[in-house]
């Protein structure tokens, strides 16, 4: 006779309870990390998108991709070496609408590459959130420091870096705006380890976007938030485990008096806590992939299957570790004291 | 027949400084098919030899002998098996699991004896218990709605059910009125004749000792 089962069957109201207490929390974890993961996307989408590989800049940068400036013969050389690769470069800037109205975009190009969307002389594609700016296919766009005029070709979609949507411009119109001959960067995708050339210095793609102070900091306060609500998760529901427990050690006692091994016991509970677990987490999941759907545009929500496995994972340790930390007083139970007791 | 014996049990309990003997050297016998009462001042010990016997607390010395084994000598396990599976305990309060109703009650019994039994098999044997308690009428009620005698009737039910060679009962009548209480008596005496059980039971109400075999006074640790 299975009687977790049982139990839960007549007490639903405490387990109801504390079912919903593991949802909310895992809800409230998943809902924030996916907003920490937005807020993160948001700001380097860009590079993050991109497949693993080796960034170059110049020794002499300080490792500010700003101040790079890849020499034309090592990217030859480079490039010729690795058709993957390509050289790219990224700046601030704005364009002005047909209502000469400012918005901020970042202007990034790159040599012809499958990485980078690549575009012609006079063309712009911009990322989908400047459609919510009213900007439609066709529409021509200005800058100050150019002097001729982009046509919007098309969008993309999630190319945002430090906050702003990507603008995606031709090398010649770059090299014009900018009055430089030289790209930034090389990007050598697939390579795990760095090679050697000549003056410049290798990043692993981690590497380069920790290179980014906006990045780096921002990203340590959202690990920062994710995890201290992890650990403060695990312990809630520890307590929460704990106080049940204490609830029930008189019918501990008195199971162990009939003879119902311990281990008997301990199956018992970890049964209960897995059940509530599961369902209270798979309920949460549900729910954030929804808000994932259906998250206000602008909201930067971003929630990935590997994220959400990784979490109900470490939910389900830490349910588990609880559980059984707790369910320590179970060993100690004293059948006796439970008969002493009276009446339960 | 002797089936049950206990040679020299000592007690002691231990309070910071202070060590006290409460069981001092307790020799007793029980017998097969017989009711044995145990009497006594508050404090001299009753309760305290009646849990070492059934084996939920350890004695500090002595022998407890039954069925040619020496239950001090055995592990926790050991003895956690013997008392799910020969052993019955009907307390002062019945201690029966609140969400289980009686039918599982006597059921969890059953699987934690380890009884080798098929589900119709497990139900039939139900029934006829619960019918020689007098309680086949309630199978499905939940410990909360039944009454102080019922629940008692049914902890006894509980603790026959895998049909131990051993009954231990504790002031089973202490929570009943006199009525009620001499019914509980006279069944448990009925039972331990019908199943040829030994039981050893403790009590404080005289009208009780009428349902006994035998009689053993306790004072100060010590049977008389
Ligand atoms: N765990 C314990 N620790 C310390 N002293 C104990 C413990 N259990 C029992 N005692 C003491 O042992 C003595 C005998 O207790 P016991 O419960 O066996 O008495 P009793 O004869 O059953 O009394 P009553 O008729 O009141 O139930 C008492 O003085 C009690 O305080
Ligand atoms: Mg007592």
């Amino acid at each position: 006779m299975n009687i977790a089962w049982k139990e839960m069957k007549k007490n639903k109201a405490r387990f109801l309870i504390l079912g919903s207490i593991v949802f909310l929390v895992s809800l409230l974890t998943l809902i924030i990390s996916g907003l920490a993961n937005g807020l993160s996307q948001d700001n380097a989408a860009l590079i993050k998108d991109l497949p693993d590989g080796q960034f170059y800049m110049t020794k002499d940068s300080d490792q500010t991709y700003t101040l790079s400036k890849i020499d034309s013969n090592t990217q030859d050389k480079v490039l010729d070496k690795e058709k993957d690769a390509a050289a790219f470069s990224i700046q601030m800037g704005f364009v002005n609408d047909s209502a000469d109205k400012q918005q901020s975009v970042v202007f990034v190009t790159s040599t012809e590459s499958e990485l980078f969307e690549n575009v012609k002389k006079g063309e712009i594609v911009l990322d989908n959130s400047m459609k919510d700016k009213g900007i439609k296919v066709g529409d021509v766009l200005t800058n100050n420091q150019y002097s001729g005029e982009f046509t919007v070709k098309g969008f993309v979609d999630q190319k945002k870096f430090s906050h702003a949507p990507v603008a995606f411009i031709n090398m010649e119109d770059y090299k014009e705006m900018y009055r430089t001959n030289e790209m930034q960067m090389l990007f050598v995708p697939g390579e795990d380890s760095p090679q050697a050339i000549d003056g410049l210095q290798a990043f692993s793609k981690k590497e380069f976007l920790d290179t980014i102070p906006s990045y780096s900091a921002e990203q340590m306060s959202l690990n920062m938030i994710v995890w201290f609500l992890v650990v403060i998760s695990g312990m809630l529901f520890a307590i929460f485990f704990y106080m049940m427990n204490v609830q029930k050690i008189g019918l501990y006692g008195i199971l162990k008096a009939i003879g119902v091994k311990t281990s008997a016991l301990f199956k018992m509970m970890w049964t209960q806590m897995l059940f509530i677990t599961v369902i209270a987490l798979s309920l949460s999941i549900a729910l954030s992939q929804v808000f994932n759907k259906f998250a206000p545009e602008g909201m930067p929500f971003h929630l990935t299957p590997d994220t959400t496995v990784k979490l109900s994972i470490v939910f389900l340790i830490i349910g588990f570790i609880g559980a059984t930390l707790s369910g320590m007083q179970i060993k100690k139970v004293e059948p006796l004291q439970a008969i002493q007791q009276g009446e339960v | 027949m002797t089936v049950f014996t206990i040679e020299d049990v000592r007690k002691t309990f231990t309070n910071g400084e202070v060590t006290e003997e409460i069981l001092k050297g307790v020799n007793l016998s029980l017998k097969e098919g017989e009711v044995t009462a145990l009497v006594g001042a508050s404090g001299s010990g009753k309760s305290t030899l009646l849990t070492i016997a059934a084996g939920l607390q350890p004695a500090s010395d002595g022998q407890i002998l039954f069925e040619g084994t020496n239950l001090t000598e055995m592990n926790a396990e050991q003895v956690r098996k013997i008392r799910a599976n020969k052993f019955g305990f009907v307390f002062q309060f019945a201690h029966l699991v609140p969400f289980l109703t009686v039918e599982e009650q006597l059921m969890l019994m059953l699987d934690v004896a380890g009884t080798k039994m098929k589900k119709r098999e497990q139900k039939k044997e139900i029934d006829e218990i619960l019918s020689l308690v007098d309680m086949g009428h309630r199978k499905k009620a939940y410990p909360s709605s039944l009454s102080g005698g019922e629940k008692q009737r049914i902890a006894i039910a509980r603790a026959i059910i895998h049909k131990p060679k051993v009954l231990f009962a504790d002031e089973p009548t202490a929570s009943l009125d006199s009525k009620r209480s001499k019914d509980v008596m006279a069944l448990i005496r009925e039972l331990t004749k019908t199943l040829n059980i030994t039981t050893l039971l403790v009590t404080h109400d005289e009208e009780m000792l009428a349902y006994a075999d035998r009689i053993i006074k306790m004072s100060d640790g010590q049977v008389a």
